[in-house]
């Protein structure tokens, strides 16, 4: 028992995946004291060596190629990003494709992300995943959807423009009232008659 | 389709690429072999630890753990030239200068207005 537990402490123990109660069992074998002992393991990279982190860009070719190594890439497809400052480091630059281009019958070990496990992110990989942007070529030439779009709306807006210039109506006439033309509702005295009656139609 | 050209930012279909057609050199299929290689040791170093049975813990990635690194820590590769200043100043400087120009205008003019009586605050809830 002592022996396999001394051997279990000495693993990367990565928390998620242990049980409260083996927790508890190893902080009490544990001879640490203070915070960091409370979580073994815990390191910044637990599993992976200081020098398999991303490091600044390479100068020679040893150092590209021992970076090309790290990232699991050959040494021809490795191609750091531009040295000029902009945080990028030893990072490999890789084709700006979507996740959505990838081959959706291949058998990824990740298949809502179509990525294999251990192969080298893009550096903008959650923006280039299924749900966001798209690389996918259009399915109409980009010029051919162009004019067909702005063609339509053009148009459309053209033709409106004209029909604020020259706006045509129903022909409508004045408003005929009966009564003499409400000769009474407009203060007409009641005992005289009106002048003449008021005939507002044309047989 | 000969003339097709594709869009900005977007690619040419596979089926218009003429690299599938035209490329079939021994050194490009020499590259295809070495990078399936690579390929196919990840995938073995991957099936290994899913299908340990002995396994209690997760299966770390460590391309996820440069990448994050890689993206949380840009600052130690960070200088200062032409391209970053101009960036910092254009992205963090101005706009700071901007908006405090233009709310306090908009909000002096509003004061005057108040002020003067002119505002119309019928419907105005904070009031």
């Amino acid at each position: 028992m002592r022996a396999s537990q001394s051997v279990r402490e000495q693993q990367p123990v990565n928390m998620a995946g242990v049980g409260f109660r083996r927790w508890a069992q190893l902080l009490s074998e544990r001879k640490g004291s203070g915070i960091p002992a409370l979580f073994p393991g815990a390191r910044a990279a637990a599993g992976l060596a200081k020098d398999g982190l991303p490091g600044s860009f390479p100068k020679t070719p040893e150092e590209k190629a021992a970076a090309a190594k790290k990232y699991n890439m050959r040494v021809e497809d490795y191609e750091p990003y531009p040295d000029n400052g902009e945080g990028f480091g030893d990072y490999p630059k890789l084709p700006d494709k979507s996740q959505q281009e990838r081959d959706p019958w291949y058998q990824w070990d990740h298949p809502d992300l179509r990525r294999n496990w251990g192969e080298p992110m893009h550096w903008d990989f959650d923006m280039y995943i299924r749900n966001r942007v798209d690389t996918t070529p259009s399915p109409v030439q980009w010029s051919s959807a162009c004019k067909q779009l702005f063609g339509f709306i053009g148009g459309a807006l053209f033709l409106l423009y004209l029909g604020e210039l020259f706006p045509s109506y129903h022909p409508v006439g004045p408003k005929q009232y009966p009564y003499n033309n409400l000769y009474l509702e407009k203060g007409g005295d009641p005992e005289k008659q009106p002048e003449e009656e008021v005939k507002n139609y044309e047989i | 389709m000969a003339d097709y050209k594709e869009a900005p930012l977007m690619s040419r279909p596979k089926t218009l690429d003429a690299n599938e057609y035209f490329n079939l050199s021994t050194e490009k299929r020499r590259a295809e072999e070495e990078r399936a290689a690579l390929r196919a040791n990840l995938k073995r170093q991957y099936q290994l630890q899913l299908n340990n049975p002995l396994r209690k813990e997760l299966v770390e990635d460590p391309a996820l753990t440069r990448w994050v690194y890689a993206r949380a820590n840009p600052l130690p590769h960070f200088r200062p030239t032409f391209k970053t200043s101009l960036m910092g100043a254009l992205g963090g400087v101005l706009p700071l200068f901007v908006l405090y120009y233009i709310f306090k205008t908009d909000r002096n003019k509003k004061e005057r207005m108040i002020k003067d009586g002119t505002l119309d605050r019928t419907f105005s809830m904070t009031y």
